[in-house]
């Protein structure tokens, strides 16, 4: 009996053993296994008091004294606190709070360490940017600050601010709960490491990599090679766009005395020093492995969006333009758009010292885009060029040396192991010679041993975080040129505007001066006379401050006529159609408010069109054959506005036919095998309006084509695809039913939108592609009236839980046009310099939604 | 003294309502390997291992479904769930909820197989040491 009742007891365990196993193992993605459904404990616990917040009091050791944070109605947080330390930590745990796991993802991401949350399928894309060398970089600026804190008073700033946002998210991870814990991070089944103080300066190389890291060497060099046809090569990509508008109509330098380096105290180098060499096509250096390299770097996941559509707008108006008489400014930054959204906002506020508000990126200590109480700035990628390419020669008795000159010299080998979810080790090194890591490793031994160095001007220390945290805290023009001589990462246009009706941009960050070769192509690592010798002094970079028209205007565009710097700045820069239309509509208006500049926001009118149409129609006219299809669609176009809106289907007629005119004008470049995505829209211009008949010519019959000729044919083309693709009713081509956006989660688990989306990728509410995920990531307008009000909103919300209100609230209002205002909507920011007078203000109106006072000690209050 | 002396056999259904308050009890722990634990009291009050696998089965099936429906009425549930079947392709934030109720049940329902075999066993091994006591005793009484 004893026997079979322990026979029985060992059978019993077979259930619950099985079920065990079961539940832990992992499914697919879901590594936290399914045991992660129970009620209690897992994923339903994210759901429990998302949207009943109550008033808060915490624990914080090791913070000076109180900090109170008043969140409000839209889940944005207002920190006030006494000191430094104390009120970054106040921002870190709110923004961990908020957005633990997108910090954890792209630190992870930036650093290389992507797999070792989430598997093997990472490998690459680590290798990719342990090659590129942001964590390095971030390593090695973040020492370069420890080493100055004792010496610089901003520096300290930076670093206090940094490790009370540290303090602040550590004291998030270390009280993390099953209900508070990001959902993803049980579906992954991963526990976050405490937070470091480098992760904010590996997100801040990341942010500068993700706005200028393109190796369009490679393009140039692969376009020119193809085409074997250097007149045709330089009208296809020339050195600047043909009608540009540029950024700086009056520069407006600095006195060299004041600010005698380039920005963040790096050599400053007149032009005249340097010899710039145009490389002979007979010169470029064709290496087999620059396609497969091309490839690795346009497949890379980019954070901040793909280079083809990483913009931006910004505008200022003065008060001679203004109908209040004081300044108004304009931005938003053209990025990738994502769920949660790469921007959190948030005021922070030290009595006598800080009072910022504005878009802060989660896991950095500071508001990248914003105002102050006297001052607003906003940023516009510039575009340029500022990553060059160096093929080292390897010793052939010594592969681990490269000639340099008369030497030979050892790479400094980084060994990178990639760790793997699991327990895998990838084994991984990056070669650095003098110019930078030799980024061809990622290709394996595929293409010999790795030899091309990249250097991009981003690589190694700057001081991004110091700029930040003196324009955070900036009252006065002066204040603003003073933040800005510091931040030399890749430049971007900083455009301002103050209380005193003060206007300007400076284009800020470190422009290489190149001596020896062009810069555009990959060239020989051996000469040390070939090279970046130095930068552009800061007080020369390109710089506009109230200028005579009464407004300042950035859309990527060139930054400044070459003519009127002096200075060889490598482009080309944004097409500039973005740029033309906010000229033109500044250029006419007056009495400008706060709501005329939403209005131009949201401005559709794709310029293209507006110009390129006219010849089309022309070309019917003229040269018509009578089809009626193409009729059809010759009837909708006479009629359209050029506003590419989602009840039209003219704009959806619009993408087909132009991609239809370029695949007939551009012949040459599908002949020679180069894609259509070199067939830029401005040369398009130019061979219409110049009427260039080699281009007009389709090479591949006999007789000699006309424009009219070819337009009608493009036509034609189009109307056939159109109907091919979207069937022959015209109900069907309605622009909205096509053109839709769609933010995906991070991590690709839900999205927001997929709904019909205005605009087009030249259009000032930019909308690139059939499915738009790239676009105004950040809208905002400030007013500096009577009375000064701030207005923003972006394709989001502050929360990372898709269940809270706050998922997706701030999204609606940007998604919101209005077509009788003709904007979309935007929140006015609760900008009030004390926590009282926030809560005597606006307690019990729905304004504030909860307060969290955080304490040193238990029973401090 | 044998288990089964000590917890009277309820019947079915008053079995249940002890499951199911006892696994809302440990569930609130967040852990749900204490459902066996849960499971495992049907053992000790049936007698039967059918019995206390449908009670174990069905006491804590019913736990898991109240907090469910608590959780739908209180913290979007039925909307986490959708956006977990979501993430296989499939949608119906029900088909979460129906197999996650099953899942509780099974745990329940094998651990009352668990505890009523550990019960029995318990039971047997006192029995057997009883005789073997009752044994010496009257081997030494003899002597």
């Amino acid at each position: 009996m004893k026997r079979a009742a322990t026979a029985k007891f060992l059978l019993s365990l077979v259930g619950p053993i099985a079920l065990i196993v079961l539940l832990s193992m992992p499914i697919g993605p879901l590594s936290g296994g399914l045991g992660i459904i129970q009620p209690v404990g897992g994923i339903f616990d994210v759901g429990r008091g998302l949207d009943q917040q109550s008033d808060q009091r915490i624990v914080i050791p090791g913070i000076d004294s109180e900090i109170t944070i008043i969140i409000d109605e839209w889940g944005i947080p207002h920190i006030y606190a006494e000191s430094v330390f104390d009120a970054f930590t106040g921002l870190g745990y709110m923004q961990a709070k908020d957005r633990l796991f997108q910090m954890v993802m792209q630190t992870y991401l930036a650093a290389g360490r992507i797999s070792e949350v989430v598997g093997e399928r990472a490998v690459t894309t680590d290798m990719f940017h342990r090659s590129v060398g942001l964590r390095k970089s971030a390593v090695e600026t973040f020492e370069w600050y420890l080493e100055n804190e004792n010496t610089s008073t901003d520096v300290a700033y930076a670093l206090e601010a940094n490790r009370g946002l540290t303090h602040g998210v550590n004291a998030f991870i270390n009280s993390m709960t099953s209900a508070n814990m990001p959902i993803e991070f049980k579906l992954l089944g991963y526990t976050p490491d405490p937070w470091q103080e480098v992760n904010s300066f590996i997100w801040a190389k990341y942010m500068t990599w993700g706005l200028s890291g393109a190796i369009r060497d490679l393009d140039r060099l692969i376009l020119r090679t193809k085409l074997n046809n250097d007149t045709m090569y330089h009208e296809i990509l020339p050195s600047v766009w043909p009608y540009t508008v540029p950024i700086v109509q009056e520069q407006y330098n600095l006195s060299i005395d004041d600010y005698p380096y380039a920005p963040g105290g790096w050599p400053a180098v007149l032009q005249s020093d340097s010899v710039v060499v145009e490389e002979d096509i007979g010169d470029l250096l064709v290496q087999p492995e620059y396609e497969p390299l091309l490839k690795v770097f346009e497949e890379v996941t980019r954070v901040f969006g793909d280079q083809e559509y990483v913009g931006s707008n910004s505008w200022a108006v003065n008060g001679d333009k203004s109908a209040s008489g004081g300044a108004l400014l304009a931005n938003d930054p053209h990025l990738s758009l994502q769920a949660p959204s790469l921007w959190y906002e948030a005021q922070i506020v030290i009595p006598g010292l800080l009072n910022v508000q504005g878009g802060t990126l989660p896991g950095t200590p500071g508001v990248l885009i914003g105002h102050t109480a006297n001052i607003a700035w906003g940023m516009t990628n510039m575009g340029a060029d500022f990553v060059d390419l160096f093929v080292e020669e390897i010793n052939p008795s010594n592969a681990s040396e490269y000639r340099y000159g008369d030497e030979w010299l050892p790479f400094n080998v980084v060994e990178e192991p990639i760790k793997v979810k699991g327990g895998d080790v990838v084994d991984f090194s990056v070669n650095w010679s003098i110019h930078g890591p030799c980024i061809d490793g990622i290709l394996g031994d595929t293409y010999g041993l790795a030899n091309i160095a990249m250097n991009w001007t981003g690589n190694g220390v700057t001081h991004e975080m110091l700029a930040l945290g003196l324009l955070n805290r900036a009252d006065t023009l002066e204040d603003y040129f003073d933040a800005l001589y510091w931040w030399d990462g890749p430049p971007h246009n900083f455009i301002y505007a103050d209380t005193e009706g003060n206007i300007a941009v400076t284009v800020a960050g470190k422009m290489p001066v190149r001596s020896g070769y062009s810069g555009k192509y990959p060239v020989s690592g051996s000469d040390p006379n070939v090279g970046m010798i130095g930068f552009i002094p800061y007080a020369y970079n390109p710089r506009a401050v109230n200028p005579v028209s009464g407004y300042i205007q950035t859309a990527n565009q060139l930054s400044i006529d070459p003519d009127e710097i002096g200075y060889k700045i490598l482009g080309p820069q944004d097409e500039g159609y973005r740029a033309r239309r906010i000229n033109e509509w500044l250029a006419g208006a007056s009495s400008v408010t706060a709501e005329d500049l939403m209005v131009l926001q949201a401005d559709v009118v794709d310029i293209p069109a507006r110009i390129i149409i006219p010849y089309v129609l022309d070309a019917w006219d003229a040269a018509g054959n009578g089809d009626s299809d193409v009729q059809e669609i010759i009837d909708i176009l006479e009629q359209w506005d050029f506003s590419m809106e989602t009840n039209l289907t003219a704009p959806t007629i619009w993408v087909y036919l132009l991609d239809s005119i370029k695949q007939n004008i551009f012949d040459e470049l599908t002949r020679a095998d180069v894609s259509l995505r070199y067939a830029f829209t401005p040369v398009l211009e130019w061979i219409l309006k110049e009427n260039i008949s080699y281009y007009l010519d389709d090479k591949s019959t006999q007789k000699p084509e006309s424009m009219n000729d070819i337009l009608v044919a493009a036509l034609q083309s189009a109307s056939a695809t159109i109907r091919s693709e979207l069937g022959n009713s015209t109900a069907d081509w309605i622009y909205g039913l096509h053109h839709t956006i769609v933010i995906d989660h991070l991590a690709d688990m839900t999205s927001i939108g997929n709904e019909a989306h205005r605009g087009s990728i030249y259009t000032v509410n930019v909308a690139g592609g059939w499915q738009v995920k790239h676009g105004p990531s950040r809208r905002m307008v400030v007013d500096f009236g009577t009375t000064s009000k701030f207005y923003t909103v972006y394709p989001g919300g502050q929360s990372q839980v898709m269940f809270s209100k706050h998922w997706d609230d701030l999204f609606d209002l940007w998604f919101d046009y209005d077509p009788t205002t003709k904007h979309y909507s935007y929140t006015e920011e609760y900008f009030i310099s004390t926590a009282t007078k926030f809560a005597a203000d606006y307690g019990g109106s729905g304004a504030i939604e909860y307060t969290i006072i955080m304490m040193p000690k238990e029973g401090t209050l | 003294m044998r288990l089964e002396d000590t917890f009277p056999s309820l019947g079915i259904l008053p079995t249940i309502i002890v499951v199911t308050v006892i696994a809302i009890a440990l569930q609130l722990s967040g852990v749900w390997v204490t459902m066996l634990v849960a499971g495992a009291f049907a053992g000790l009050f049936t007698r039967r291992t059918r019995c206390a696998f449908i009670s174990g089965f069905t006491g804590v099936a019913l736990a898991w479904f109240i907090l469910f429906v608590y959780l739908i009425l209180t913290s979007q549930a039925l909307a986490i769930a959708g956006f977990f079947i979501g993430l296989l392709g499939i949608s119906g934030g029900w088909i979460v909820i129906t197999i996650s109720v099953v899942i509780g049940g099974l745990l329940g329902g094998f651990g009352g197989v668990l505890g009523r075999a550990l019960f029995e066993l318990v039971d047997e091994l006192s029995n057997s040491m009883s005789v073997e006591d009752s044994s010496s005793e009257a081997e030494a009484s003899v002597n």
